[in-house]
């Protein structure tokens, strides 16, 4: 299960980062554009303006892609694992591989998560599992449409063209409702826990605020790409 | 009982089909294929980490992007422009990657060797592509149908259109299963090669060519170095046209390039003019084929007017002049 739960992440994380590298090597051509007015002006660094050609231009940015794919997997994968930082004075160093596996003894319900998203709301618990929902959900999406391409193209010279059809799409259908309800709404939820357990450690109001930031700015373009270019649920029903 | 049971194979079913799919289509499943094959010593099937962002433009991919070996002696049709690129990308393929397009032949009646040789390939190319323009029409779909089968460019397209998106080559390659990505690439090498087939010129046809593509003893810097364009001699302020439509990638001033614009024509498709005196479109500016964009110069590293013209596919220079019809006298004075 939480193998399951770290592929789902996975291919929702793949399926957002993407349909983001066009935009990455547009980013990068102009940041190459501003050091070469900027190396340009002396002599000396001139030669630096040939430093970077198009090809590379176009590998950095899709350097960065899987870069950013990887680190999002990391902030979204890990909680959905289970695993959870523990600290040096609570566990003891022997004991810390079992306290990662088992994450916190007690798992607040959904309720009482949702009670204090609204009572103390800080970035990382909202946008953290709403980041995971969203990549979960372009994940399932990725699965169905391999599902559907796969039984349709390997069947349809033993079933024939329209029943490998129905098939394909009744199975395609099948794996994204079982993927959202078997490992999606899990990923969401330890995501949530995790969020919650990180703020409520906070000491303050502020530094519950500022937790996690850096990987909700990490995860919440992807999420955004996912929403927008990645998750196509009504092109199953069509 | 029963349904604490049934409810722990579902869990697992789907758990099954994450990993796989993650196992095959994603960076960290690569990742994970190469360390197994690095620790058992055996070969990895998965792709280069990069080529997971591929696009459309198979940069990543070692097959090679090839230039005509036969000179044209006519501009091109739309038609003739898509059948080279066709030509030359099922040269690029290994014979695996070709058999969809070779049984499509062997239907026709087209034997293999022709549609690989140089002169007659292009026709044969042409022939394919007939027979495929009435089920598919778009020149994007019909290039998948050609290098990934018919019944799954159909079923692509027909995805597509679920998702209510463009058939592009990218969004129809998006929806097929594994084992289609070498032939999907060589699909995209064909769209590029016909696009820069299709291209117009920067400037007057009769412009000399006073420096051509490819190795040479560097006028300003002294030393032999790879010129990865072609320097047309045109006095300054001559006016400089977008050879298609495109939209403005970067339009910038260096020590080097001088006023330089970068224009991304998609498809893998990238013009850049460099040294111009004036630039007259912005980053981000959509152009239509043979509008004013620059004005040529003398900026830059540069020994005298001319605009530096650069042709680059799948982000690899190419030699803009193996993709024109017209021969011109090229003078070897190594000017810049």
């Amino acid at each position: 299960m939480p193998l399951g739960l770290l592929a789902l992440v996975a291919v929702g994380v793949h399926a957002a980062a993407d349909t983001l590298d066009d935009r990455l090597v547009a980013l990068v051509d102009r940041a190459d554009a501003a050091f070469d007015g900027l190396v340009g002006r002396y002599d000396v660094t001139a030669p630096m303006v040939e430093w970077v050609s198009l090809e590379l231009r176009t590998r950095i940015a899709r350097i960065l892609a899987l870069t950013w794919e990887l680190a999002a997997d990391l902030v979204l994968a890990l909680p959905a694992l289970g695993y959870r930082e523990a600290t040096t004075a609570a566990v003891k160093p022997a004991e810390a591989w079992r306290a990662a596996l088992e994450g916190p003894k007690e798992k607040p319900s959904w309720r009482a998560l949702w009670r204090r998203c609204l009572r103390q709301p800080t970035p990382m618990r909202w946008l953290r599992p709403l980041a995971t929902a969203a990549v979960v959900v372009a994940g399932a999406c990725t699965v169905a449409k391999l599902m559907q391409g796969t039984v349709y193209l390997s069947w349809r010279e033993l079933m024939g063209d329209q029943i490998s059809d129905w098939v394909a799409r009744g199975m395609a259908l099948g794996a994204l409702v079982g993927v959202l309800a078997t490992l999606g709404w899990r990923a969401v939820l330890r995501n949530l826990q995790h969020a919650d357990a990180a703020c409520a450690q906070a000491r303050g109001g502020r530094q519950a605020f500022t937790r996690g930031l850096l990987g909700c700015a990490v995860v919440v373009p992807l999420a955004l790409a996912a929403v927008l270019d990645a998750t196509p649920l009504l092109s199953f029903l069509r | 009982m029963f349904a604490s049971r049934a409810r722990g194979l579902l869990d697992f079913c789907m758990a099954v089909l994450c990993v796989w799919t993650a196992y095959h289509h994603t960076p960290a499943g690569a990742l994970v294929r190469k360390a197994s094959a690095w620790a058992f010593s055996s070969k990895s099937t998965a792709r280069p980490l990069l080529a997971y962002y591929d696009g459309m433009t198979g940069t990543s991919l070692a097959a090679p992007m090839l230039a005509p070996e036969v000179s044209l002696v006519r501009p091109l049709t739309d038609a003739e422009s898509l059948a080279w690129g066709t030509h030359l990308a099922l040269k690029g393929l290994d014979a695996r990657a070709r058999e969809p397009s070779a049984a499509l032949a062997q239907e026709l009646g087209i034997p293999m060797d022709r549609l690989l040789d140089s002169v007659e390939g292009p026709v044969a190319a042409r022939r394919l592509h007939a027979a495929l323009e009435e089920d598919f029409p778009r020149e994007e779909a019909r290039l998948t149908a050609l290098f990934v089968g018919r019944v799954p460019a159909r079923y692509a397209q027909e995805r597509v259109v679920a998702e209510g998106g463009e058939p592009t080559l990218e969004s129809l390659n998006r929806q097929l299963p594994p084992g289609f990505e070498t032939a999907s690439v060589g699909a995209a090498q064909a769209l590029a090669l016909s696009t820069a087939f299709g291209l117009a010129w920067p400037v007057s046809e009769s412009a000399r060519v006073s420096s051509p593509f490819g190795e040479r003893h560097h006028p300003v810097l002294g030393t032999r170095r790879m010129h990865t364009g072609v320097d047309l001699s045109v006095p300054t302020g001559t006016a400089v046209s977008a050879v298609a439509e495109g939209v403005v990638r970067r339009a910038s001033e260096d020590a080097v390039n001088g006023r330089v614009l970068v224009l991304d024509h998609g498809r893998g498709v990238t013009t850049a003019y460099c040294h111009n005196s004036e630039l007259l479109v912005r980053v981000g500016e959509r152009v239509t084929r043979g509008q004013l964009i620059a004005r040529s110069g003398n900026t830059g590293r540069s020994t005298g007017p001319h605009l530096h013209y650069q042709l680059e596919l799948a982000s690899r220079p190419m030699d803009p002049l193996k993709f024109r019809a017209s021969v011109r006298a090229v003078s070897h004075d190594n000017a810049p």
